[in-house]
């Protein structure tokens, strides 16, 4: 599952959310769906040099969160929000920082050592280093 | 007496001294301010935040805060649960939590809960840590991730267990009783304890395993009623107990998995001499529980499957025990539209599986042949204001009463009604 491509020329994948880390992070052998199923689901808490994976999402019914849990992730909505919250209930970890909207996004992550966060492709600029998988 | 009144009458001193302590018990009294009034404020406290949404308080990057609170309200048609729930319906039921955790570095994470929790007589505006531990990461990669928890460690259990206090992460406002029993809730919460978790993932999936052992919080009245049926002189205490649970999910969570066993070690310590109190005896309570789940976007299919041993020795006749319990529940949710569940569940409970109608054992120990099953239907509706608010109902029809709680608000067995209804209404708010 180590594929970095360019997806541009496929046009269904236009509409996809794109997986952002901040430019300082380099995910090595961590770009695999079960890599970031575990990132996202907040199982998987370090990168691989040590330092401490920040995740970013936005609110669990926007569109965009919707479109990469169900499309990117392959995981329904409620499932992360489940986990989460078992997670933070029961003291065993953490939820993902909420934040506002992808202009947010895009500061957070790009300002963020350690940040990772999704957006749609139309909104990555230079400030955040895209990932494709 | 007379000798006390005379001996306190002769000393100036200690009666002073017992007048003092008199003075200072009433105004600790006058101090101590109505459980309404406390729960109040906590609505008010968290009521303030709802106009801001869903949104946890990070402190500091390295910090997280999260809470929640719950109001329930129970009616039935005979029996008690949560109170006087069969005249009129009570709304003693309160259960709130303040979550912190504080992850100074990438290895290393404190977390803490406090629980409220008013739920009938069992639990009288209780405040209890739930728990409150150290989380040391020993190894993390890509595939794997192992690591040590320490201190009050929340109990693996099925499911639900760990965040069963918390209503946006069960189904219904009352868990499948069979497997998560209320009346041995304390028992299973959590314990002062030492757990070794481990985690492999793949492109197949994920395999988790927690293994844990330490001393259940098992000193409390309730843990009396769960395990002796009632109030004697005497304290129960927990010894060193064991709980495991290996965990499999398909990569998205589509299937999810998991066999738990514990052994869970009570004692009892008398006070008096009988017949009027127990011997100090021994309960060995040994649960193996399989869990499966089914998820899609709509429909999520449940089903845990328990048998329970329980050997209960040393407290005389009539209370000693050994047999094996079975419980069982199917459960199915549907989200039939956006922020709308459906639930319908079957949930069975048999005390003793050599004797699943009771009989046998109404004529052993006496307590109606009902006491010792329960089979429960129950169908529910919750409905998410927003992602930080629900609002859910259910109605059980329930036919027998093995987990009838607390037990202190049905003193009787013999006024216990084998068939009856339960109608629940519950709001919840979480941040």
């Amino acid at each position: 599952m180590l594929i970095i491509c360019i997806m541009s020329g496929i046009s269904s994948a236009d509409n996809l959310p794109v997986v952002v880390v901040n430019p300082t992070v380099d995910p090595k052998s961590f770009l695999s769906r079960s890599a970031f199923s575990a990132i996202f689901g907040m199982r998987l808490r370090k990168w691989e040099d040590g330092s401490q994976i920040k995740v970013f999402v936005l609110a669990d019914d926007s569109p965009l969160h919707v479109n990469f849990s169900k499309n990117i992730l392959r995981v329904f909505p409620y499932q992360l929000r489940l986990a989460w919250d078992r997670l933070v209930f029961s003291g065993t970890g953490e939820e993902p920082t909420k934040l506002k909207s992808e202009q947010q996004m895009r500061e957070m992550v790009g300002s963020t050592p350690g940040a990772i966060g999704y957006l749609s492709r139309s909104m990555i600029d230079e400030t955040v280093k895209a990932i494709n998988f | 007496m007379d000798i006390f009144g005379k001996r306190l009458f002769g000393n100036k001193m200690l009666l002073q001294f017992i007048h003092s302590q008199h003075r200072l018990a009433n105004f600790f009294k006058a101090l101590i301010i109505p459980h309404w009034m406390i729960v109040g404020f906590l609505y008010i406290i968290l009521g303030w935040y709802v106009t801001e949404r869903a949104q946890a308080f990070d402190l500091t990057e390295d910090i997280q805060l999260h809470g929640f609170i719950t109001q329930g309200y129970f009616l039935t048609s005979d029996n008690r649960i949560f109170g006087k729930s069969d005249e009129g319906g009570s709304f003693d039921y309160t259960e709130a939590g303040i979550t912190g955790s504080w992850t100074p570095h990438s290895d290393f994470r404190f977390a803490a809960q406090v629980l409220f929790r008013r739920a009938g007589i069992g639990n009288n505006n209780d405040f209890e840590l739930d728990f409150g531990l150290l989380d040391y990461t020993i190894l993390s990669t890509v595939d794997y991730r192992l690591g040590v928890r320490l201190g009050r460690v929340k109990t693996p259990f099925g499911f639900y267990n760990e965040t069963r206090d918390v209503l946006f992460t069960r189904p219904t406002i009352l868990l499948p009783q069979s497997i998560y029993a209320d009346a041995q809730r304390d028992l299973a919460m959590s314990s002062d304890s030492g757990f070794i978790y481990g985690e492999y993932r793949n492109d197949w999936g994920n395999l988790s395993l927690e293994l844990g052992a330490g001393i259940p919080r098992g000193d409390s009245v309730d843990v009396e009623l769960g395990i002796l049926g009632d109030d004697f002189p005497g304290e129960t205490y927990s010894e060193l107990s064991y709980v495991g649970r290996l965990g499999y999910e398909t990569q998205g969570g589509k299937f999810r998995m998991a066999i738990t066993s514990a052994r869970v070690d009570t004692r009892y310590d008398p006070k008096l001499l009988p017949p009027d109190d127990l011997l100090g005896g021994k309960d060995i309570f040994i649960p193996v529980i399989f869990s499966g789940q089914y998820n899609r976007e709509k429909l999520s299919l449940t089903a845990e499957y328990a048998f329970r041993s329980v050997e209960a020795t040393g407290f005389g006749s009539g209370f000693d025990r050994k047999m094996i319990g079975e419980s069982y529940y199917l459960q199915a949710e549907y989200r039939f539209r956006q922020n709308w569940q459906f639930v319908l569940r079957y949930d069975v409970m048999y005390n003793d599986r050599n004797d699943k109608n009771g009989r046998k054992n109404e004529a052993k120990y006496g307590s109606p042949a009902h006491t010792w099953f329960a089979k429960d239907w129950t169908i529910g509706l919750r409905h998410y204001i927003n992602p930080s608010f629900l609002i859910a109902a259910e109605y059980h029809s329930i036919n027998g009463t093995a987990w009838i709680v607390p037990i202190q608000d049905n003193p009787d067995p013999f006024d216990l009604k084998r068939r009856w209804n339960l109608f629940a209404l519950a709001v919840s708010y979480r941040f």
